[in-house]
This record gives C-alpha cells, structure tokens and sequence, in this order.
C-alpha cells in the first residue's frame, strides 16, 4: 500500500514531530488516501524496480524517494500486534548523534557530514515481547562472621543459618530482536522503551519508515527470552540474601510458565557510514533518544590528535620544570 | 582545522602563559646580583687542579665557567683536584697530630690541608666551600680513594649519607669519562646545596609519553552505549513478589585467638657526622668514595 496525498498525490508520511501524518510535498495534514501497491516489485508511484528481499516490509524508492508498505506483509500472520510509533524525527536524531559524537575526537571529519546524515533513516525493527512468570527457589546455608578484641585474645563468632527464599517475578514485555541483520548486544543496549507509548498496530506509522518482518519466529528466540530473564531474576534472587558473610548454595532454581509473546515493531534511526571500505551502523532509539554506535578511528586523527597532545604536555611540563628550577 | 585549534585552544594558552612566566623569571634572574664574594684574602683564583692530567685545556676551561657559575648561585668555593700518587707517604706526617690514619683516610688529610692552604671559602678564608680530591693512584690496599671535603655552610648542610650519595652518582663513569664526572659533581652540588628540583628532562619527556598514551587510550575506549537498563525494567510492578523467606537460625561457634604484642624498638640511625678538625685546626665535613 502507499499513502498519497488527496491534495497534490504525494507521498503522506507519519511526521513525529507533528504526530500526526504529513503530506512534505504540499504541508497538507491528515489528507491521507491509502492506495493499493504495485506489488513487491515495482514502486507503487513511478513502477521502478523495488528491492523486497526476504524481510523488508516497507521500503523507500531510490528513485522518486515515495514510501511504499506491503501488504503482504503487515497482515495476517506477519501482523503486528503492537507498534511503537516514532516520538523523535529526523532533525532530534542528527542532533542526538551531534551530542553524542561531538566528544569522540578520533573520528573522521566527516563522519556526520551534512550530506551523509541526511540520508540517515526510521527502520521498524521487529520484536518479540514476551511476557512469562519466573518461579525462583533458593535454599542454602548462610554464616554471620562477628570479631570483637578482649584483652589480649580475639574472638571470632560464626552463626550459621538455614536460608530459604521462594520468589515470584512476574516479566512483561520483555523484549527480544527478532532482526537477524541487528547485532543483538547493539540493540539490547538500546533499551529501554517507554512501552506506555505503545499502540495497537496501523499501517499509517509505518509511512515514511523503512520497515522488516520478523526474520525468526517466537519459538525460536525464547531461549534467548528466557536466559535474559534467568540472568535477571537471579540477580534479584541473590538482591534478597545480604546480611551474610558467606553463602553455600544447596538450592537454585528459577522455573518458567505460562510464557506469551506478541509481535512488536520498535522504531530506530539507523546511520550508516562508510570509512575506509567498512560500514559503521550508529542507532538512535527513535523514542527515547538514546545513541548506540561505534565511531570510525582515524589514524590519521589519532596521530594528529595524539601528537599534538604529547607535544603540548612536553613543552607545559619542561616549561614548568625550568620555573621550578628558577624559583 | 577549526575544531582542531579550538580543541587545543587551553593548552596553548597555558603553554603561552608558562613561556611569559618562564622568560620574566629568567630575565629577573640575569638581573640579580649574585652575593658578593667576601674572601679577599685568598690569592687562589684557580678552581681547577687537574695534576693528574685527565682533563683537556678545553674541558678545563668549560669546567671552570661552570664552576665560576655555580658558585655565585651557591655562595660556595667550588674546588676540583686531581692527582695520581700515593698520599701514603704524605698523610703519615700528619699522624702525630691527628692520630693513627687509615688508607680512606690519606685522602682527607690531603684535600682538607689543600683546601686550608689555599684559603678556599667564599665568604672568609676557611668558610662556605666544597673540595673533591680525586687521586688516581692505586693505595696499597688495591683501592683508589676520592675524598669530598666540606666547610662552612657546604658542610651544615650536607650529611655523610648526601656526601656518599653524591660521589656515588658523580663517580659513577669516572674512569671512561672523567669531565662529565666531574661536571656532574659540581651540577650536583649546585642542586643539593640550593635544594632545588633536580628533574631530568628524559623523566619529562617520559611523563608526557604517559599521559598521551593514557589520553589516546581513553579516547579510544570511548565507544559503544551503556547499559540503561536495570534487572526490574521488565518485572510487573518494578519489582518481585517475595512468598516466602526464611532465615533459621542453626548453630553458632566461637574460636579465640590470643594477640601477639609487639613490644620491639624503633629503628633508624641518626645521621650527620663526618665532621673533624684539620691539621691547619679548621672544622672540616666530608666523605669518601672508593673504586
């Protein structure tokens, strides 16, 4: 499918910052009509050639630049039950990296170059959501170590104690990437999201995005749920038991049931930069803002950088080393 | 560029500032007079006694600015001599006077008379000033003996352990290089007298190579995100529902341990020393140096 303008027939786009769809070729608002595409090959505007590939469920035409969403695959099992629409745009985006990346002196001058950052853009990352309960035992003997002086002689007093927890952790919403081209540490170190912002899937959010199916199904990404969920009520777990000098486990187990999931797209500005013949991927949570990315070293900056550095601090310390010596 | 020289921008005005502060402190300096020579009685204008002729005319003279320089900024009479011979036969008539010598001490005997004689001090004949004797020759007991005589303030202030310090560093390569040795001796004496800061510029050099790699390390560490989110983001209600929790008390045992009482001294032993009366019946310090 393709939004098109009722007013001029361009392509209307979900516009962040108005929250509210946006026709950029006439600044008309709300003037959406959704038409059918022209299938996963052709644009649905100009009829060039679109690239689908296996996952891509929303993609931009290279060459009149029009938003087209598959049909195919928003509906029936490819439906997403919820959607995270974009809170920031493309401007708050670019600022964030600016932010983020003003420090990091060993990058490429033209690393966020006007030109290359423009062509940054919104991807929908499919997600499982799963919610489960964790059922948390632990049994185990702790000891209390108490050491007081009297006189010449030191005492050490050593209690032992039967320790025993049974905890509930109820999980909500926890999030799983189900993209197989995202790094799955890169896009864990996103989090969190606001999920109160979450809404209802409509394909309106997707126009003007870039988007993709789920690459796995849930069956085959629970593991991974569920160690992530393991790994965290173990902490909580062991939160439980402080007060002992030491702690010998004889119990500890962390069970789940009743696990759900639901489909989920999440929004992510993706910037990619080439150097040197290498790709850098630099993410901006679309919602809260958060940045994730490597940024490209140039050994020439580092030289430069570093050199000038070892320069300033020879010259201030021998500076400082012939004023001491005056003195 | 622009981002460059803006980055940089504090440390170059701080390198500016340290260069203002650096060249008034110089031009001050070479506007002091340096404190006036109050020995006139001394006819002895020679600093350098190179009688075992191991310094060139060159060296000798580059010795002798250094030497004029040091002691305007020390108030001191800084003395060089060499020889190579046996003092043997000289200390031993001086035996009766000063008592039984040792072969260290054939050395003293000569280096202090020498000074004596000559009416070293920068302040009065017998005063503020600082005398190396290094003698060549092989002692009858296989060892060559250096002597560093002080007087007047040179000997308040320096104890055996910075006299034994000092030959130490000074003598080091004296047999391969002997003027940076003795170069050394007077730059040293300069530095422990005045007390000020020694710092070698390869130390520097070395401080700076330090810090750069730590600020290149530090930027290169930069990267990635950080983990923003705890072990609770995802739990219903922030937080887990404990059902039970029991902490049942079992046993408790008690071990004793009896405290060993250090009753010892205190270490350390007092320093200074060195000091004597010279044949001539003036108050010398010194140390002597072995090779």
């Amino acid at each position: 499918m393709i939004y098109k303008c009722t007013n001029c027939g361009g392509n209307v786009v979900y516009d962040p910052d108005r929250k509210e769809m946006h026709c950029p070729y006439c600044d008309g608002t709300d003037t959406q009509d959704k038409l059918p595409g022209g299938g996963m090959e052709n644009c649905a505007n100009c009829g060039a050639p679109i690239e689908a590939g296996d996952y891509r469920s929303a993609v931009k035409c290279e060459y009149c630049g029009h938003y087209t969403i598959f049909d195919e695959r928003v509906e029936g099992v490819y439906e997403p039950r919820l959607i995270l629409p974009f809170k920031i745009g493309k401007g708050t985006a670019v600022k964030r990296l600016e932010e983020e990346f003003s420090r990091r002196i060993f990058a490429p001058e033209s690393f966020l170059a006007q030109a290359t950052v423009e062509k940054m853009e919104g991807n929908y990352i499919p997600f499982w959501l799963y919610d489960m309960k964790a059922d948390c035992r632990y049994a185990g003997t702790g000891t209390r170590v108490r050491v007081w002086v009297s006189g010449d002689t030191e005492y050490t007093e050593t209690s032992y104690f039967q320790v025993g927890r049974d905890m509930d952790v109820d999980f909500e919403k926890l999030p799983v990437d189900a993209s197989l081209a995202m790094e799955d540490d890169v896009m864990d170190l996103l989090e969190p999201y606001g999920y109160e912002a979450l809404e209802n899937f409509r394909p309106e959010y997707m126009s003007g995005f870039l988007g993709e199916v789920y690459n796995q199904n849930a069956e085959t990404l629970e593991p991974r749920a569920r160690k992530r969920a393991e790994k965290d009520a173990l902490v909580m777990l062991h939160n439980t038991l402080n007060g002992y000098t030491t702690l010998i486990p004889q119990q500890e187990t962390v069970s789940f049931h009743e696990v759900r999931s639901s489909y989920a797209l999440l929004p992510v500005w993706w910037y990619r930069y080439s150097f040197e013949g290498k790709n850098y991927d630099c993410f901006v949570n679309g919602q809260t803002g958060k940045v994730v990315g490597k940024a490209p070293l140039s050994v020439k900056r580092i030289f430069a950088y570093g050199g000038t550095f070892f320069a300033c601090m020879s010259l201030i310390l021998l500076l400082l080393k012939g004023i001491l010596e005056v003195l | 560029m622009k981002g460059y020289l803006r980055y940089f921008r504090v440390y170059f005005i701080i390198i500016l500032i340290l260069t203002v502060v650096f060249a008034a402190l110089k031009f001050t300096e070479s506007g002091r007079q340096p404190a006036q020579r109050g020995n006139t009685e001394a006819t002895e204008q020679e600093r350098v006694f190179d009688y075992a002729n191991k310094l060139t005319a060159e060296e000798e003279d580059s010795l002798r600015r250094l030497i004029a320089k040091r002691e305007a900024q020390t108030g001191c009479d800084i003395v060089l001599v060499t020889r190579d011979e046996s003092l043997e036969e000289y200390a031993r008539g001086f035996e009766e006077q000063l008592g039984p010598l040792r072969p260290y001490q054939y050395v003293m005997v000569y280096a202090d008379n020498f000074y004596d004689q000559h009416g070293f001090g920068y302040d009065k004949p017998h005063g503020d000033g600082v005398l190396l004797l290094d003698n060549w020759y092989r002692e009858s007991d296989g060892k060559v003996y250096s002597w560093l005589s002080t007087c007047g303030r040179a000997k308040e202030r320096f104890s055996s352990e910075m006299i034994d310090e000092l030959l130490d560093k000074a003598l080091e390569d004296v047999e391969s290089n002997p003027y940076k040795a003795y170069k050394k001796y007077v730059n040293l004496f300069y530095y422990d007298m005045t007390g000020k800061m020694h710092i070698p510029v390869f130390a520097v050099i070395l401080a700076a190579a330090a810090a750069a790699a730590v600020y290149v390390g530090i930027n290169l560490g930069r990267n990635k995100g950080q983990k923003t989110t705890g072990v609770t983001a995802y739990v219903s209600g922030g937080r887990p529902q404990i059902r039970s929790q029991s902490d049942l008390f079992l046993r408790k045992t008690v071990t004793r341990r009896h405290i060993e009482r250090n009753t010892g001294g205190s270490g350390g032993s007092g320093g200074g020393g060195g000091s004597h009366v010279s044949s001539g019946g003036v108050s010398h310090g010194g140390g002597g140096h072995s090779r």
